[in-house]
């Protein structure tokens, strides 16, 4: 039998906020950084609740916001979306196809972190670079990228998240 | 027994509700006070000065384990590179050049610094501060180090390695920390200009006064990395003097305003200048003096002679 640990799962995610504060500049190359706090909400979120999931997403996204340093909302916004795509995923999931979908929500939810940061840096008056150029050199790339690596730990993190429990007759 | 899910309708509502608040957020982090002048930070500010303060052990932590191997990468990749081979062949030529020019060179420095006497800025320097770890996304180019308002570092205050080679400014101070905006990055500006070789001695920001006479057109513009990340000067005239190997030193001009920056700080040297017949300014590309990965030790001038004058 398997249940959903909340704790376990905002743990996931308040430690994956602080790798993308700490480690994270170290491993971006040009348009590329990991976002590991995207990757934790979504694999985090999908066993649990809708209303769960989303705050789990949101407090995720402010907590990544507070350690990095960048424009404060973007990161609410993004962990808030990648949690709300990532329980309307789960609601379809398949068994044994979790990994492979939830990986496709995380480079979805990339994608939209990175165009919610080109506009929020358009919004704050803050140079941007061309929105095609972006598109395709930037958030394109980096969707992939981050969705390989979603694939290859996501297996890791729903097994940190999902507890199971053995049967009262075992 | 399937999972339970609480309500569409209650999921759907918190949903709009916590994107309205993400939205109210950076609202008032962009409205707020950005710490850049004293007692105007705001709270979202202020939040993320405290993780910096907080968090500062662990970047150390993770800058001694991370510094090693990015420095190893750099040097295997180095190896297989064979543009830096020639850039270095390059460089040895134009030192044994340098060399032959030495002897002249120092018989004018040393006129130089007595006509200087007197006239050059003073700096007050912040204690030696370590550079604790780079911070910020694809967008910006920052590092945290560990000085702040405790040992006299404010906002906007130029911070340098040795005596006077510019890496950045300060932004944002905590108590124990500063963000530093390097002049690699899009957001970094500051007014340069172009000195010919016989007019400035990097070691000791020395410029000769010739360089600021009336009769002389030696360009000046404004220093800034473009999107492609070109470090560069603007806003350079056509008929301005600036050529491959020039320094490039602020030129601590601001117009009215405060300066952020005192003249003579050391910056880079011309890398290419280029210009069409249809341009208004030159395309000046610039080689920095400092690499970003190198940095170890810095030290912020917290005030220099004609700062508020």
């Amino acid at each position: 039998m398997e249940h959903t640990s909340v704790i376990r799962a905002a743990l996931v995610v308040a430690v994956a906020a602080l790798l993308d504060a700490v480690v994270v500049p170290y491993l971006t190359f040009g348009f590329f950084s990991p976002r590991l706090t995207l990757i934790a909400v979504v694999f985090a979120a999908s066993p649990l609740r809708d209303l769960q999931a989303v705050l789990l997403g949101f407090f995720g996204g402010v907590l990544l916001d507070a350690l990095g340093g960048e424009l404060f909302g973007v990161g609410a916004l993004g962990g808030l979306l990648a949690a709300a795509l990532s329980a309307r995923a789960s609601a379809v999931r398949r068994k044994g196809t979790e990994r492979v979908l939830l990986a496709q929500v995380a480079g979805l939810a990339v994608a939209c972190y990175d165009l919610l940061g080109y506009t929020a840096r358009w919004l704050a008056g803050l140079d941007v670079p061309q929105l095609s150029e972006y598109a395709v050199w930037g958030v394109l790339p980096d969707a992939l990228i981050n969705a390989l690596i979603a694939f290859l730990v996501g297996g890791w993190l729903l097994q940190i998240v999902i507890v199971k429990t053995p049967h009262s007759w075992e | 027994m399937g999972r339970k899910k609480s309500s569409a309708a209650s999921g759907l509502a918190a949903l709009i509700i916590l994107c309205v608040a993400s939205l109210s957020l950076f609202t008032v982090y962009v409205k707020e006070g950005d710490c850049e002048r004293e007692g105007e930070c705001g709270p979202l500010h202020t939040v993320q000065l405290g993780a910096a303060e907080v968090l500062q052990p662990v970047r150390s932590i993770f800058a001694a384990v991370f510094t090693p191997v990015t420095n190893t990468g750099e040097r295997v990749m180095g190896a297989f590179d064979n543009s830096r081979e020639q850039k270095l062949e390059r460089e040895v030529q134009r030192t044994e050049e340098l060399a032959a020019q030495a002897s002249r060179l120092e018989r004018e420095n040393a006129q130089l610094r007595e006509l200087l006497r007197g006239q050059r800025s003073v700096y007050e320097y912040g204690p030696l501060a370590q550079v604790v770890a780079p911070v910020g996304d694809q967008f910006t180019q920052r590092i945290i180090i560990n000085v702040g308002t405790e040992d006299g570092v404010e906002p906007n205050r130029p911070v340098v390695i040795g005596e006077s080679t510019l890496v950045g400014r300060t932004t944002e101070v905590s108590r124990h920390t500063a963000q530093v905006m390097l002049i690699t990055d899009q957001m970094f500006a500051a007014g340069v200009r172009i000195v010919p070789p016989a007019q400035f001695d990097p070691a000791s920001s020395e410029i000769s006064p010739a360089v600021t006479a009336q009769n002389v057109s030696y360009g000046q513009g404004l220093l800034g990395t473009d999107l492609e990340g070109y470090l560069g000067v603007d806003l350079v005239s056509t008929s301005a003097r600036a050529e491959e190997g020039d320094y490039i030193v602020t030129s601590g001009r601001a117009g009215d305003k405060e300066l952020l920056f005192p003249p003579g700080l050391y910056v880079g040297k011309v890398e290419s200048v280029s210009s069409q017949d249809i341009d208004q300014f030159k395309k000046i590309v610039v080689e920095p003096a400092m690499n970003p990965q190198d940095l170890e030790e810095v030290r912020v001038i917290t005030d220099w002679a004609g700062r508020n004058g």
